[in-house]
């Protein structure tokens, strides 16, 4: 037994050895299909979104006769790698990826610009308008998607009105949470928070008149403090808590344990067998509620031999009603595209009612600036609704520390 | 044995009473700390086997263990390229570690037997290039098997050739120590007497020292497989297409976002993939505790 | 074990009783030396391929990296000299290959400004601007395009209006004889048509092919992004190669080079995207001058100790007591515990710290809810609660692998030594305190000061745990208290997303660390005496 052990063992070192100084004959050549290989098109793309991507790229092969190679990626690493891998001239033609990567990729010359031409008016002008910087397009949007109420119709047959009057029907509904509001321990979440902020007139970064971000900061003034006093308050009545993490009111709203959710269209998936409305975010501080808007996409490399199919494959084959409504079917974010965004709104009402609920939404800054900003904001938020921190003070100081992070970068 | 000789002379009440004592005193506390132990382990384990058979779709979203029982989880790895990344696994790891150990056992046996300049200082080298801080591994890995892909297109990215390569470029260091510290304990008299009886150094190492230190190898091959076994941040950027991933790559594209994570899925790939290294444990067991290095020191 | 295979070992033994004139390796003509020389050869021919093909496809680096290693290694194993090389080369080849390479990257880039805005060449660089900086005439119309031949050089053809116009490189579009049928051109007079096959066969210069749309160039040129359509652009940067400055054509304002990989204006408005230069010790100075980080960094670095040293303690202590106390050959069952006890090692660590973080939710979590019985013990937002919570986590995921090793290296420790001491009277306390706790110590030393510099870098149980939390109230930057010096890094230099990334001064800062953990090492390493042999 031993020895045979031992035998192996010259055997693999001979062989890594032999490896070692390069080997051809290995049964692995055959699979070593490396991404880049010319003459195809090679995308990323993440587990949600392969089958849709396949299925579009399959009839891009019959009709043209290019090659897709689809390399599966983890969502979270596609950022990173496109960033460290495109001025290496390696990478793929084209990427999944989400509208707040924009500001980056164009600063680093990784992502090329996009002419879609005619086909804009196709969209929707948000869903554009995200992908846009500096007057060109970069990206192109398969989908928007945005957070809004969620709500049991079981247990709160009608839509609040404001946020008090939701509580109120959480309270009368006799479920252990009135409303379920992620949080993320420690570190908050102010994204899925930002309707509730923006009913006080707060927002994150002044918008010009086109609707675009500059790096001026307006989370500071009277109406910041106002929300963070509110903060306060619906953390010292339980309403909100930081402690219901994104795994917890998934799982507690599905169980029927509160009558609402704050939450986007991929929770859906999660609450099968619930009879679901959809409904905009309650106003807590008497402005409407705005949520952001994001809008997942694809991106073009800006080192890609493949210019030519890469914008064929993305105008032609992935801007169509079909690949838009596939791709709708695996993540439930309403399409992109306004025909393919109709068909769907006309068959499901989920999705028409985020659709509905986004009416006032603004989109997701990607301006570079954004970076500094999340992780102050999220402590921030989660240290006044924990009553940790004073609201006031803390508020203020959370502007004055992202403004140093601003000017320090 | 001592306790059977005392306990002949003693009334039978009082043997009893008195091997009872000394059983607990000596060998049955050892089974209270030991279920302790286990269940200290092991009890954060049930949340991953619960979250296995359940429906939901969480990890730790609910305290309630086991409230539901589907073997859904299970069947649907079928589906997926699990079995695959399993077979990936096992052949990455098991080479890896096999390497590892002779690699590792060989260096060791260098530092330990010869005596020679640069001796210390490379002792010290091999501990002290381990604690690199990896921040820019993923740049720099890529950029090497990139260029080294350009000449030999098997070291280059996307194949598990090179990814056991990458693994095999720290075959030589903590472990190396580990076995460098058990060699050392091993008598120099046992080579000495070997040498005598014309015995090369090679054949001293092979047929003599490696068989000693049979239990650190084990200990060794176990370690450099389940670092390989648990490694996804080299292996997802080195592995490109899915029918080459690992398990840790594929079981982590599962759950990477948590928007669309699929913890069901993740734990019941999570609970099969335990399956090996625990397997691996027990089968080198015995080489680990085998009382075979008394033995062996004697002949 | 069968005798067979009792057998065949009596066999591989059996050469140094019969074969005593042998003493070197190196002058051994048996088994092993052919053995070796297979070997050798296979080595030889593969690495000899190796330097071909990497002359071939233009790699000396490679090539001539490759002819020292062939060299090396036919040296080391022909002599008779070099003993320990013989043992050493093949991993210390490895070694040189895939780690020093890594750590040579590392230090070329701490003195680049590698990182957002600057993450190519300046060529890249040069080309993104103008890429980015090449914008459609607003309002212009879309024209029905093909590629079109002319015998030397590609060009295109629109449909305008009621006519087809068609231009190359050279020549600005003119209006040609045509034939169009449902707004495709089927025929151009003058040129030949591209099929498609042959349009993306020439993609790349058919997506570079610019053609003036008119005499005067400021109306812009045609373009494609598809070979089908095309439309007006008008560049709004300019590159001039030969001044190496770029100019805005709507402003005026002309952009030179700066020391920083960016091209600037005289009024200092830099250009969007750089590129990656050499900027020397800028990095460490930016590291030691940012003042927002004086507050919290010393109690990050005494925390990063404490935990670093705690961690190893605690994990030892705990797998050298599982493993002393399962270390009797009376106990039934030892095989079962032992293997139970090495499930936490058995699944992957990134998913234990996931777990545990939901467990230690302060309403939620099964600690507080179940263990405790609806406690509400904030563990991971209370700053030393917090850090007890990463201590316990630590010990969890990282008792098995002590365990393991301490179980192995107490079935090192030869029984005579111990018969022996048991004969000279001593009792059980005694042996372990004189005879099996140094044994073990030589043996284990130099893993716990690994296991010591692993903590001290312990960036995932931290960033997946607590993300550094509950965060420094006093401190303007965002570091909490169980945040150590890597993950103060991440933070600082933008890795962890919340500012832009830096990767120099990453590097700069992590070399830093890295020199503080391996003078740490090798003092306790010199202390530890553990080069000294035992015997």
């Amino acid at each position: 037994m031993r020895r045979s052990i031992l035998l192996a063992g010259v055997l693999t070192t001979s062989l890594t050895l032999a490896a070692c100084g390069s080997s051809d004959d290995s049964t692995e050549s055959t699979t070593d299909g490396a991404a880049g290989a010319s003459g195809g098109l090679t995308i990323w793309v993440d587990d949600t979104r392969e089958a849709p991507v396949a299925a579009a790229a399959e009839a891009f092969t019959e009709e043209t006769g290019v090659e897709v190679e689809l390399v599966q990626k983890n969502f979270e690493d596609v950022r990173p790698d496109f960033l460290a891998q495109v001025p290496t001239g390696e990478g793929p033609d084209i990427t999944v990826g989400a509208h707040d990567w924009l500001g980056e990729f164009v600063n680093n010359g990784v992502v090329a610009p996009l002419e879609i031409g005619d086909k804009a008016a196709e969209f929707d002008e948000v869903a554009l308008q995200v992908y846009t910087y500096d007057g060109q397009l970069y990206g192109l949007p398969y989908g928007v998607e945005n957070v809004a109420l969620i709500r049991n119709t079981a247990l709160a047959p009608e839509a609040p009105a404001t946020w008090d009057d939701m509580v109120a029907a959480g309270q009368a509904a006799g479920t252990p949470f009135p409303v379920l509001v992620q949080s993320n321990g420690e570190s908050g979440d102010p994204y899925t928070h930002y309707p509730m902020q923006t009913s006080f007139g707060s927002t994150v970064f002044a918008q010009d008149a086109e609707g675009r971000y500059t790096n001026e900061l307006t989370l500071g003034g009277e109406e910041g403090k106002a929300y963070a006093a509110w903060l306060a308050a619906q953390g010292a009545a339980g309403v909100l808590d930081i402690d219901t993490t994104y795994d917890i009111v998934v799982e507690e709203f599905k169980n029927g344990n509160s009558p609402f959710i704050i939450g986007g269209p991929w929770m859906v998936a999660s609450f099968e067998g619930l009879d679901l409305a959809i409904d905009p975010v309650p106003s807590a501080g008497g402005l409407p509620s705005q949520p952001f808007m994001g809008a997942p996409g694809f991106y073009v490399n800006a080192q890609s031999d493949n210019q030519l199919l890469a914008n064929e494959f993305l105008v032609d084959y992935m801007s169509t009603v079909e690949a838009q409504v596939a791709l709708y079917e695996v993540g439930d974010r309403l399409p992109a595209v306004t025909a393919a965004a109709e068909q769907v709104a006309a068959t499901d009402p989920i999705v028409a009612g985020f659709r509905d609920a986004a009416a006032d939404a603004v989109p997701a800054p990607s301006i570079p600036e954004m970076a500094s900003v999340w992780t102050y904001w999220g402590n921030t938020e989660a240290a006044i609704v924990s009553g940790k921190s004073d609201p006031a003070e803390a508020w203020d100081k959370m502007v004055s520390d992202i403004q140093g992070a601003i000017d320090g970068s | 044995m001592a306790t059977t000789a005392e306990a002949q002379s003693a009334p039978s009440s009082t043997r009893v009473r008195a091997a009872r004592r000394r059983w607990w005193r000596e060998v049955g506390w050892r089974y209270v700390v030991g279920v302790l132990a286990i269940v200290y382990a092991g009890f954060p384990i049930l949340y991953i086997v619960s979250a296995s058979v359940s429906d939901g779709g969480t990890l730790t979203g609910s305290t309630a263990l086991f409230s539901t029982f589907t073997m859904d989880n299970y069947v649907a790895l079928g589906e997926t390229r699990f079995w695959t990344w399993v077979v990936n696994t096992l052949v990455i790891g098991s080479i890896t570690a096999v390497g590892t150990v002779l690699m590792g056992a060989a260096a060791a046996y260098a530092f330990s037997r010869f005596r020679f300049s640069g001796r210390r200082v490379g002792l010290t080298s091999l501990l002290v290039i381990q604690m690199f801080p990896q921040v820019l591994a993923f740049v720099a890995v890529f950029l090497l098997l990139l260029s080294l892909g350009q000449v030999v297109p098997i070291l280059g990215l996307n194949s598990r050739v090179a990814l056991i390569m990458v693994y095999l470029g720290g075959a030589l260091g903590v472990n190396t120590f580990l076995m460098y510290g058990f060699f050392n304990t091993i008598p120099k008299e046992i080579d000495e007497a070997a040498k005598i009886d014309g015995a090369s150094h090679a054949q001293i190492f092979w047929t003599i020292i490696l068989r000693l230190v049979a239990p650190i190898l084990a200990v060794v091959a176990l370690l450099s497989f389940v670092s390989t076994f648990s490694d996804f941040l080299l292996a997802k950027l080195i592995l490109q297409s899915e029918e080459n991933w690992t398990l840790a790559v594929g079981l982590y594209q599962w759950v990477s976002d948590q928007l669309s994570a699929n913890w069901g899925l993740f734990a019941a790939g999570a609970v099969i993939s335990a399956i090996p290294v625990v397997a691996l444990f027990i089968f080198l067991q015995k080489y680990i505790v085998s009382g075979l290095t008394a033995g062996s020191v004697k002949g | 074990m069968s005798s067979t295979q009792q057998q065949r070992e009596a066999d591989v033994s059996s050469p140094r009783r019969h074969d005593s004139a042998r003493v070197s390796h190196a002058r051994d003509f048996g088994r092993g030396f052919f053995a070796k020389l297979a070997i050798m050869g296979l080595v030889d021919a593969l690495g000899v391929y190796v330097v071909i093909t990497a002359f071939t496809v233009g790699s000396t680096v490679i090539a001539w990296s490759m002819v020292a290693l062939l060299l090396v290694a036919n040296v080391v194993y022909f002599t008779r000299r070099a003993l320990p090389m013989k043992y050493l080369l093949p991993g210390l080849a490895f070694l040189f290959v895939y780690q020093v390479f890594t750590i040579g990257y590392t230090g070329y880039v701490a003195f680049t400004n590698y990182g957002d805005g600057h993450n190519g060449t300046k060529d890249q660089a040069v080309a993104a601007l103008l890429a980015q900086n090449e914008k459609r005439v607003e309002g212009s119309a879309a024209y029905p395009l093909a590629v079109v031949s002319n015998g030397d050089e590609l060009g295109f053809a629109i449909v305008d209006g009621d006519d087809v116009r068609a231009g190359t490189a050279q020549d600005p579009l003119s209006v040609v004889d045509a034939e169009v049928s449902d707004g495709v051109i089927t025929a151009v007079d003058g040129f030949e048509l591209l099929d498609r096959q042959s349009v993306l066969a020439e993609q790349a210069t058919v997506a570079s092919l610019r053609v003036a749309f008119g005499d005067d160039p400021a109306a812009g040129s045609i373009r494609t992004q598809d070979g089908r359509n095309g439309y007006v652009y008008t560049s709004i940067l300019r590159y001039d190669e030969d001044a190496d400055t770029m100019t805005n054509a709507e402003t005026g304002v002309v952009y030179a080079e700066n020391d920083h990989g960016q091209f600037e204006s005289a009024e200092g408005e830099k250009l969007n995207v750089g590129w990656r230069v050499f900027t020397g010790l800028d990095n460490i100075r930016t590291a030691f001058g940012d003042e927002r980080y004086s507050v919290p960094f010393l109690k990050v670095l005494v925390w990063t100790f404490a935990f670093a040293i705690l961690s190893v303690a605690g994990t030892f202590l705990l797998g050298l007591f599982f493993a002393v106390v399962l270390n009797d050959p009376r106990l039934k069952y030892q095989r079962l515990m032992r293997s139970l006890l090495i499930l936490p090692y058995a699944f992957p660590a990134f998913m234990s710290f996931l777990l545990w973080r939901g467990m230690l939710n302060t309403k939620y979590g099964f600690i507080n809810d179940t263990l405790l019985g609806g406690m509400d013990i904030n563990w991971l937002g209370d700053p030393v609660l917090a850090r007890l919570a990463v201590l316990a986590v630590q010990m969890w995921v990282g008792f098995p692998y002590m365990f393991l090793i301490a179980t192995g290296a107490l079935q090192a420790i030869p029984a005579e030594t111990i018969e022996a001491a048991k004969i000279d009277g001593a009792g059980p306390l005694r042996i372990w305190r004189s005879v099996t706790m140094p044994l073990l110590l030589v043996a284990v030393t130099p893993l716990l000061i690994a296991s010591f510099s692993f903590n001290f870098n312990n960036f995932n149980i931290i960033e997946m745990l607590t993300e550094g939390g509950p965060m420094f109230r006093d401190a303007s930057v965002p570091i909490g208290s169980t945040d150590i010096l890597i993950t103060m890094v991440y933070s600082i230099s933008g890795l962890d997303g919340g500012a832009p990334k830096n990767y120099g001064l990453a590097s700069a800062l992590s070399i830093i660390i890295f020199l503080i953990v391996a003078t740490i090492s090798v003092i306790s390493f010199k202390k530890s005496r553990t080069l000294e042999e035992i015997n």
